[in-house]
This record gives structure tokens, C-alpha cells and sequence, in this order.
């Protein structure tokens, strides 16, 4: 029995709202199809721990947070998977399943491997692209809450034309704090950096061009610093003890 | 194809029948006959449709809202029509996306037609012509789409216009 009381499935059956394909903390994620296009299906379950109407409010304001984000990413020029249904009675978000893609975080694994250098061309050019779409995003006050290379795609076959597709809004918010956007990126170089390796010039990249293309880019940065301190400062009271 | 039917994957008992009619002469009669129950029809501003998916989209949450009670309007005919706003304003859905009395093309939304009965039934009421669903598109306004659902260039660079309304239509309750 699944923790919300639904009956336990494997990553890889299927059931009637489709195929599993992962299991997270927060929800399932099952792949079908919607009018003949090919749909994920993010379905929220309910924590049986909270009170049903505290659980069913929360459920409710994340579910509409993660559509909420999607959209304004996308009218700022954002790629994002299209959004077909909401069902808000059980938390299902029926998207479009970007196939045929490749994660960021594959991509630059195998293009490391390839050329055999850490910072290739097509590399450089895809940190302007990422760093161009969190300035964007940034300046458009979405937090995306869980940047990480696995949630950035790359639609095959990949060239200098494609554009980064951002995915999984499940943590987004909206907000303007630079402290919040400080966080965001902060999240970012802690995972490119600890999935990558011999990669700081390739993030650095995405800084410089967060930089020049985010109109508030300058507070976020410093805000970037003081996180990364308070960070460091930690690590060491940590080892002290 | 004259009129296209689809069935639905969230609602496999549902259909859904779409029928293009051009050379219409009595918008304001079918708007009536609408009214009093004689049919039973959605008809919809063809120029505010880019694909048969936009309003397969609207039908979908249309079934979903009424089978758990949640309709916002009187009907589900109705429903569809508010379905497809970007905004929450009932007499605005059925001002911009339901036919105005001076139209002269219309499409309509027949819902659950398992017999063909209500397309026959619509179709002898309308003063005009059946023409092939694959004419939609020379209906299509883009222009006045980008204008109503407020879609800027920017948004266009990397997502079709069909997505970004569609996108919009889903997420309309959200905000």
C-alpha cells in the first residue's frame, strides 16, 4: 500500500492514469497519452500524517504554484513543457512529455567524453544559454526552486539552435527577493558542481551571462556570495564538532 | 471529413463531434433555438479556433467539471465556451468565443452524439453549408488569438501559438 492508500505499483506498470515512470517524495509521475499527444501525468499524493483539509489546501497551493510558474516562464519566452489539464480533485497535472530530449546533465557528461576537454565550445555556449534563461526567469521573479542539470533538456538533435527546456516546477515560487534568487542559483552550483566534475569554468559561464542579461543581477550575485559563506561557515562548525 | 468525432482518454463514454458550416444566414435563430432547447449544441466563433486539440482540451475539463459538480456555468454546451477564455469572465467567454448574430461561419460542438441525432437536428436548423473540418484553418484570426489570450512575439520564439494557448486554457484557474 502506497503512503496515501493507493495500491503499491513499481516504476514501470500500468495503471488506468498510465505508465510509472518515477517516484518521488512529492508525487508520482506516470507517462500516457492525451488526445493522441504524448503526456506526463505529475500526480500529487496525499500525506495521510496531515489533517485531510490542512493536506488537501497544501496539495492544492503547490499544485497550482508548479502551473502558475510554468506559464509565466513561458511568457517570458521560457521553454516549457505545455501544460494540457489540471485535475484538481486528484492533483494530477497532464503535460506535455518533451520525447525524443536528452537531460542537460547527459549532455554534458557525453560532450566532456567526447572531446575529451572540459570546456568545449559547445559547452561555453550552452552555460550562455542556461544563464540567459535564469536571467530571464530571475528577472520575471520566478524561483524555480530546484535547479539542477536533470531538469533541463535539450530537445535531439541537439545544435546551436536549440533551446534549454526547464522542467519540474514542483519547489517554484514567485518572488522578488534577491535572497530567494541568490538561493536559486546557489542550488544550482552546488549540483553542477558536485555532478560534474572539472566543470567551475562551465558554471562561471552561466554567471557572467546571468550577469550581463539580468537587470538585477548584481544584488542576486552578492546575495550568491553571502549564501556561499554562510554555507562555507557551516561546513567548518560541522567538522569542529 | 465532413464532421470528425473524438472520444476522449479521460472519459472513454464521452464523444465529442466537431462540424464546420460556412454561408451562414441565421447566427441570431441558432443563438435562439440554443436558448430554448431545441438544440442541443455548442457553436463557436470559428476565427478564435486554431485546431480541433483547443477545443478537445475545453470538452475535457468541460466532462471533468460536471461530473464533480464543479460547472461554473448553466450547462456543459456552456462550459466549453468558458473552457476556452484565458479569463474567468462568463459573458465575455460567450461574447468572444460563441457566435454573434451577423457570423457567417460557425463551429459547432456536439457532445455525446452516439446516433448522430443532435448534428442532424442542429444541421436542418442551419441556413448554411457543412464543409470539411480540414477548412478550419482558413478561419483561424491569428492575429485577434494573439490579441484575446494576450500572447506576446516573445513567448512565440520557442512554443507554437496552439500551445501557448492551450497552456493558458489549463491554467486559467490557477492564477
Amino acid at each position: 500500500m502506497e503512503p496515501d492508500g493507493a495500491p503499491t505499483s513499481s516504476v514501470g506498470q500500468t495503471c488506468d492514469v498510465g505508465k510509472l515512470i518515477k517516484q518521488g517524495a512529492e508525487a508520482r509521475v506516470y507517462s500516457t497519452t492525451f488526445m493522441g499527444r504524448p503526456t506526463i501525468v505529475k500526480e500529487r499524493f496525499k500525506k495521510k500524517y496531515r489533517h485531510p483539509t490542512l493536506d488537501k489546501k497544501l496539495t492544492h497551493r503547490r499544485t497550482t504554484r508548479e502551473v502558475t510558474a510554468i506559464l509565466r516562464c513561458r511568457k517570458s519566452g521560457i521553454c516549457t513543457p505545455t501544460v494540457y489539464f489540471v485535475d484538481y480533485e486528484s492533483h494530477r497535472i497532464y503535460m506535455e512529455n518533451i520525447e525524443n530530449s536528452t537531460t542537460v546533465r547527459d549532455y554534458i557528461a557525453s560532450e566532456q567524453k567526447e572531446t575529451q576537454e572540459t570546456n568545449p565550445e559547445t559547452l561555453v555556449s550552452l552555460a550562455q544559454k542556461i544563464g540567459t534563461l535564469l536571467a530571464t526567469m530571475h528577472d520575471n521573479d520566478v524561483i524555480h526552486g530546484d535547479l539542477t542539470t536533470s531538469n533541463m533538456l535539450l530537445r535531439q538533435p541537439v545544435d546551436s539552435s536549440s533551446p534549454v527546456v526547464l522542467i519540474d516546477f514542483g519547489l517554484s515560487s514567485v518572488s522578488g527577493l534577491h535572497e530567494d534568487k541568490g538561493v536559486d542559483l546557489y542550488v544550482l552550483e552546488r549540483a553542477f558542481l558536485s555532478t560534474h566534475p572539472n566543470t567551475e569554468n562551465i558554471f562561471e559561464h552561466i554567471l557572467v551571462t546571468y550577469r550581463k542579461k539580468s537587470k538585477k543581477s548584481s544584488d542576486v550575485l552578492k546575495k550568491l556570495d553571502e549564501v556561499r559563506m554562510r554555507e562555507i561557515g557551516r561546513a567548518s562548525c560541522r567538522e569542529r564538532v | 471529413m465532413a464532421s470528425q468525432s473524438y472520444e476522449l482518454e479521460l472519459f472513454p463514454n464521452c464523444k465529442v463531434t466537431l462540424a464546420l458550416f460556412d454561408g451562414v444566414e441565421n447566427c441570431q435563430d441558432l443563438k435562439r433555438c440554443i436558448m430554448e432547447g431545441k438544440v442541443d449544441a455548442a457553436l463557436l466563433n470559428v476565427s478564435m479556433i486554431i485546431e480541433p486539440f483547443q477545443v478537445l482540451v475545453s470538452a475535457n475539463k468541460a466532462f471533468h467539471v460536471q461530473q464533480h459538480g464543479k460547472m461554473k456555468t448553466r450547462n456543459i454546451n456552456s462550459e466549453i465556451l468558458f473552457n476556452l477564455s484565458p479569463t474567468n469572465n462568463i459573458s465575455e467567454s460567450f461574447k468572444r468565443f460563441g457566435v454573434s448574430n451577423e457570423d457567417k461561419s460557425l463551429l459547432a460542438v456536439v457532445l455525446n452524439d452516439s446516433n448522430g441525432e443532435k448534428l442532424q437536428r442542429l444541421t436542418e436548423q442551419v441556413e448554411g453549408t457543412r464543409i470539411d473540418m480540414n477548412q478550419l484553418k482558413d478561419f483561424t484570426d491569428e492575429a485577434k488569438i494573439k490579441k484575446v489570450y494576450k500572447i506576446q512575439d516573445t513567448e512565440l520564439t520557442n512554443s507554437t501559438l496552439l500551445d501557448a494557448v492551450i497552456c493558458r486554457m489549463a491554467t486559467k484557474d490557477a492564477s
